[in-house]
């Protein structure tokens, strides 16, 4: 019975003071594609916020409580993820919700916070109707899909004037929603839709498509590709020599390290739309990309610098909130106004959005075979190049 | 009017270097349909494996894929034996309901090499960034004044060549040597070869291990110029399978012929038509093959013969 006793003491210290560390914890689920076809970016966006989470209980967590994350596998499926978020609010009792990968899945929590009245920050779904529905619920911290290429847009009005676009996207949802958006914005420019191209991802022989924009000559190719084909259209673009006066992209394959390394001096002077890279000068975004790459030979793409950001508002929120009820974090994520690693941080209602934050989205130029950020001049890392040497003239 | 016609023969340029290659593809798997009787459905992941071959020698020794030529496709072929040997060989022997079981187990195959690919070197998109991989010849070079531009690329046409090269030894090989006659003697006739003394067994394995040394020949041509991740086998397969469809079910002349016109009609509709239209073309083209021409091209060189 003594022994019994010791044992009890023994353990209740050993509890004790594992626990004086932090007094209390508090958990969180985050619902995400852990398995399917996004599960790629599922893991980026896992791994960012493990880093946070580790960061900011190193430095005393919020309010002296440890944050602790656990992650429920939405496959990518709308129904689970919806399921998730009904079980998160409904049984879990947790007052704010966040995460998610895709647009679908955003969509269908965003639609359970907003009744359950808890609420939720969408970190990656980038379709623009999420946050035009008048949900008070519901905040967004990624530009929405029609403000991807708003850096590039202005790049165009102040410093390359062009009068003609040549567009030739990928046929699939991001290609096609990335070009619909340009042919807008080039019709309010005003500027010529000479071409307007799909083509199947996966293609292996760009140039008959590349002949004819030659023979119509305009003044910016813009292309957006996944992956692997943007180093090949830069490749065909430079053997055909089509001197445009700008090569453009939007953001995806053009906007990682491969494209680089694929396409070599074919990549060379080719500016593209981005959200988020590692080279931004963001208070933190380096930090983050180093440790991201130390820990997986990688640096991360900018849902990684999404996901990362968005621990660190809910842990702002949270020191803000008068109690951590939805009520409470809704008004304190309402007063948000910070600066992350993604960038600046605050939800706006205007031109049709609720709660969504605007932010400048940078273009990003190949210069001496590295990433520069060229635009807006005040984040620029480098001056851009501008006129562009024609392809003969190059070495 | 010097634009339109400058876009046309640039058309037909990348048609014809484009055919070439797919050629290739496709006279491998022509070569197994002829003899085995089987549509190998595979190919196109044969053509993924030697590929990696190629990335690996590339990334680890700096080896030229063009001379990773002589390292994948003797490792191909010696695959290809032990496929046919140890796989396909005994399915062939067993009675069933489905009478191409054979199919379906090439079909197997293609997956596992495929899934086998994601499990070792992961399903990112690699690359050879060789140094003249955007490097290309032009009009203007060699003739100052020309009214228009055309360029031709250095890779593409290092491709081409090569693909040339492999498919003249083959035909070498089919013609004067007495592997290449047994070869053809069981594509013609498998009974009268049997009684001819052609051991039919081996000529099998050895045909199964030749088409996937063409593919994967083809792998090595195509890296340069392409790229490479585990699943990309699916679309070389559709090509080979359309090619030897179109050029008349095992022959290889046909399949040569019919590569070339596959090539040169998807570069034509992505021109005139739009590059999303391509994948369309493939298909029109196949199904106007099985309809209107059943026998493939292979029958309208077989009739002009016949009428000399």
């Amino acid at each position: 019975m003594k022994k019994m006793s010791v044992i009890f003491a023994v353990s209740f210290l050993a509890a004790f003071f594992a626990g004086s560390l932090f007094a209390q914890e508090v958990k969180f689920a985050i619902p995400l594609p852990l398995t399917g076809t996004n599960a790629k970016f599922g893991e980026i966006e896992k791994r960012s916020y493990e880093i946070a989470m580790e960061e900011i209980n190193a430095k005393g967590g919020v309010k002296g409580k440890k944050i602790v994350l656990v992650f429920e596998d939405s496959q990518g499926k709308p129904e689970v993820a919806r399921s998730i978020a009904e079980k998160l609010i409904d049984v879990k009792k947790q007052p704010v919700i966040f995460g998610e990968y895709s647009s679908s899945c955003s969509k269908a929590i965003a639609a359970v916070a907003e009744e359950r009245k808890t609420p939720y920050l969408v970190v990656t779904g980038a379709t623009d109707d999420i946050t035009q529905q008048n949900y008070k619920y519901v905040f967004r911290l990624n530009p929405t899909n029609a403000y991807y290429a708003s850096g590039l847009i202005s790049f165009f009005k102040e410093v390359v004037k062009p009068m003609s676009i040549a567009i030739l996207y990928e046929s699939s949802d991001f290609g096609t929603s990335g070009a619909e958006d340009m042919v807008k914005q080039a019709e309010k420019f005003p500027m010529k839709v000479l071409t307007k191209e799909q083509y199947e991802k996966g293609a292996v022989d760009f140039k008959p498509i590349l002949s004819k924009v030659k023979s119509e000559k305009p003044d910016v190719i813009y292309m957006v590709s996944y992956v692997m084909d943007a180093s090949l259209l830069m490749r065909q673009i430079k053997e055909l020599r089509i001197d445009a006066k700008l090569y453009a992209g939007g953001a995806a394959g053009f906007a990682i390290p491969e494209f680089i390394q694929s396409a070599k001096e074919a990549a060379e002077y080719v500016v593209t739309a981005t959200l988020w890279s590692p080279q931004v000068v963001y208070p933190g975004a380096k930090e983050f990309a180093e440790k991201y790459k130390k820990l997986y030979q990688d640096y991360p793409s900018y849902h990684g610098a999404e996901a990362y950001s968005a621990l660190y508002i809910i842990k702002d929120v949270l020191t803000r909130a008068k109690s951590w009820t939805p009520d409470g974090i809704r008004v304190a994520m309402k007063g948000t106004n910070m600066v992350t690693a993604f960038g600046p941080i605050r939800f706006e209602d205007k031109a049709g959005y609720t709660n969504q934050n605007f932010m400048d989205t940078l273009v990003l130029q190949v210069i001496n075979g590295q990433f520069e950020t060229i635009w807006p001049q005040k984040y620029a890392t480098k001056k851009y190049v501008y006129p562009i040497p024609r392809w003969r003239d190059r070495k | 009017m010097a634009a339109q016609v400058e876009l046309f023969l640039q058309t037909l340029i990348s048609g014809f270097l484009l055919g070439g290659l797919y050629a290739l593809i496709g006279l491998g798997m022509a070569l197994i349909m002829g003899v085995m009787r089987i549509i190998n459905l595979a190919h196109g992941d044969l053509m993924m494996v030697a590929m990696y071959v190629a990335y690996w020698l590339f990334t680890l020794f700096h080896i030229d894929p063009y001379l990773s030529v002589f390292v994948a496709t003797p490792l191909l072929f010696f695959l290809g034996v032990g496929l046919q040997k140890f796989l396909i060989n005994p399915v062939m022997k067993v009675e069933s309901i489905l009478p191409h079981n054979q199919v379906i187990l090439t079909v197997g195959i293609g997956m596992i090499l495929a899934n086998l690919a994601t499990v070792f070197f992961t399903s990112n998109y690699r690359s050879t960034p060789v140094s003249y991989a955007s490097k290309a010849w032009y009009l203007t070079d060699f003739w100052k004044n020309a009214p228009i531009e055309l360029s031709l690329s250095a890779p593409w046409s290092l491709s081409f060549l090569a693909a040339v090269i492999i498919t003249v030894a083959l035909w070498f090989f089919l013609t004067k040597t007495d592997t290449g006659k047994s070869i053809r003697a069981t594509a013609q006739d498998i009974d009268a070869a049997l009684l001819m003394g052609v051991n039919v067994g081996v000529m099998r394995a050895v045909t199964f291990g030749i088409g996937a040394a063409l593919v994967g020949g083809a792998g090595c041509l195509f890296i340069p110029i392409y790229y490479l991740y585990p699943s990309l086998g699916k679309q070389f397969t559709n090509v080979g399978f359309v090619i030897t469809v179109l050029g008349g079910m095992g022959s290889t002349e046909g399949a040569i012929i019919g590569g070339v016109i596959l090539g040169i009609f998807e570069s034509m509709t992505a021109t005139y038509l739009g590059m999303g239209w391509a994948p369309v073309g493939r298909f029109l083209i196949f199904v106007a093959a099985l309809v209107f021409l059943p026998g493939g091209v292979a029958s309208i060189l077989r009739k002009q013969r016949l009428g000399k």
